[in-house]
């Protein structure tokens, strides 16, 4: 039986009268690559900010690490939000030093081995970014600090397939000897699928689907055929 | 169905199956086949994780298996290299052998066939094979 790392009892949120998380029950097992897979609007975001305590339940109870989310576990979490950007002033290496002085964690010599494999330049400045580029230094900022959970919020959302291949190449080199928990949502599987270990579903603010991906693949088929019959049944053929 | 190249090694991977089955069975073949010779090294798990864009612990399980059956060994500090026994290979091969024989058998035996009329099928396929072999 492996640990959980988060742990999530009938959570609830509403926004008026629209659930958000509608008593959501998830339990994800530790170091791990998870993917949290839905359409938008599912709840993904909502959920990585009650983890992240940015964000309350309205009724339910979430342990993450093992304690309540808050202040005091969040050193302990590197989470990139949706639509993050970086100062446009920077340049890579600003930015790292920039990230040891003031994120928990946060390690140079794994930056740079970072930034090495998804070929950044230290002296390429934020403004002249592309989307992609920009996205592989908030990434980077990210997965270098030593924490035991890593939070990615859609970060494949609107960048081009190189970057894209890049990151990924640049996250499985990284992360095979290492022990951390990714949790990563994102709407576009197909490329994506193979690095995740651990998939869970949302649909309407509920996980309708869980499990080893090699095991949901062997019952299922891939995360792409699943995630495409949520959209054809309407609120998940499960 | 995605064919990716690593190494000397060509993988078709289909992601509606379990990945390390199938990485698993694409290793075997190619050493039944001999297009990876005896002491030949292979892919670290992470050139093949890297290459095949998957997850490095689903290439580790498949490699663990191969390690078991005694089809490639590890060498500290060097990498994963394959078996140097021609034995092993030997039976390995012998195993398949089996394994397809069986397989064909069990279709066969399903569909109602006795051995007599498999033995007669198969004496009628072989001569009509030899045959087209020399035109």
């Amino acid at each position: 039986m492996t640990a959980s790392i988060v742990n999530c009892q009938q959570i609830t949120k509403r926004y008026g009268d629209k659930h958000a998380l509608d008593e959501l029950n998830v339990s994800i097992p530790e170091n791990k690559i998870v993917g949290i897979l839905g359409p938008n609007g599912s709840g993904k975001s909502t959920f990585f900010r009650m983890i992240t305590g940015l964000v309350k339940p309205d009724s339910g109870e979430i342990e993450v690490l093992g304690k309540r989310p808050g202040s005091g576990i969040n050193r302990e979490i590197a989470y990139l939000p949706d639509r993050a950007r970086w100062y446009p002033n920077h340049t890579v290496a600003g930015a790292f030093e920039w990230a040891e002085k003031l994120l928990p964690g946060f390690d140079i010599a794994n930056a740079k081995e970072l930034a090495d494999f998804m070929e950044m330049k230290r002296d390429m400045r934020v403004s002249g970014m592309s989307r992609g580029q920009e996205a592989r230094l908030m990434l980077i900022l990210c997965m270098a600090r030593n924490v035991p959970l890593i939070i990615l919020d859609e970060p494949f959302s609107g960048i081009d397939v190189i970057s894209r291949e890049r990151i990924i190449e640049g996250m499985i080199d990284y992360l095979s000897d290492r022990d951390q928990t990714i949790l990563i949502s994102t709407h576009e599987i197909y490329e994506v699928e193979g690095m995740f270990d651990y998939a869970i579903f949302l649909n309407q603010g509920k996980a309708i689907l869980s499990g080893d991906t090699e095991e949901l693949r062997a019952q299922y088929g891939s995360m792409h055929d699943i995630f495409r019959q949520f959209y054809r049944y309407g609120k998940g053929g499960f | 169905m995605d064919i990716r190249q690593v190494g000397a090694l060509t993988f078709q991977l289909d992601f509606s199956q379990p990945l390390y089955e199938q990485i698993l069975e694409q290793i075997r073949s190619a050493l039944a086949k001999g297009e990876i010779g005896l002491g030949e090294k292979i892919p670290s798990v992470r050139e093949m994780a890297h290459a095949l864009k998957i997850n490095p612990n689903t290439v580790m399980r498949a490699y663990k298996e191969l390690e078991r059956d005694g089809l490639t060994e590890k060498r500290r500090g060097q990498g994963t290299f394959v078996t140097t026994s021609e034995e092993r290979v030997k039976t390995f091969r012998a195993e398949l052998v089996k394994e397809y024989i069986d397989d064909f058998l069990n279709k066969m035996e399903s569909l109602g066939y006795s051995w007599e009329d498999i033995e007669g099928y198969m004496q009628e396929r072989g001569s009509r094979r030899k045959g087209s072999d020399l035109t």
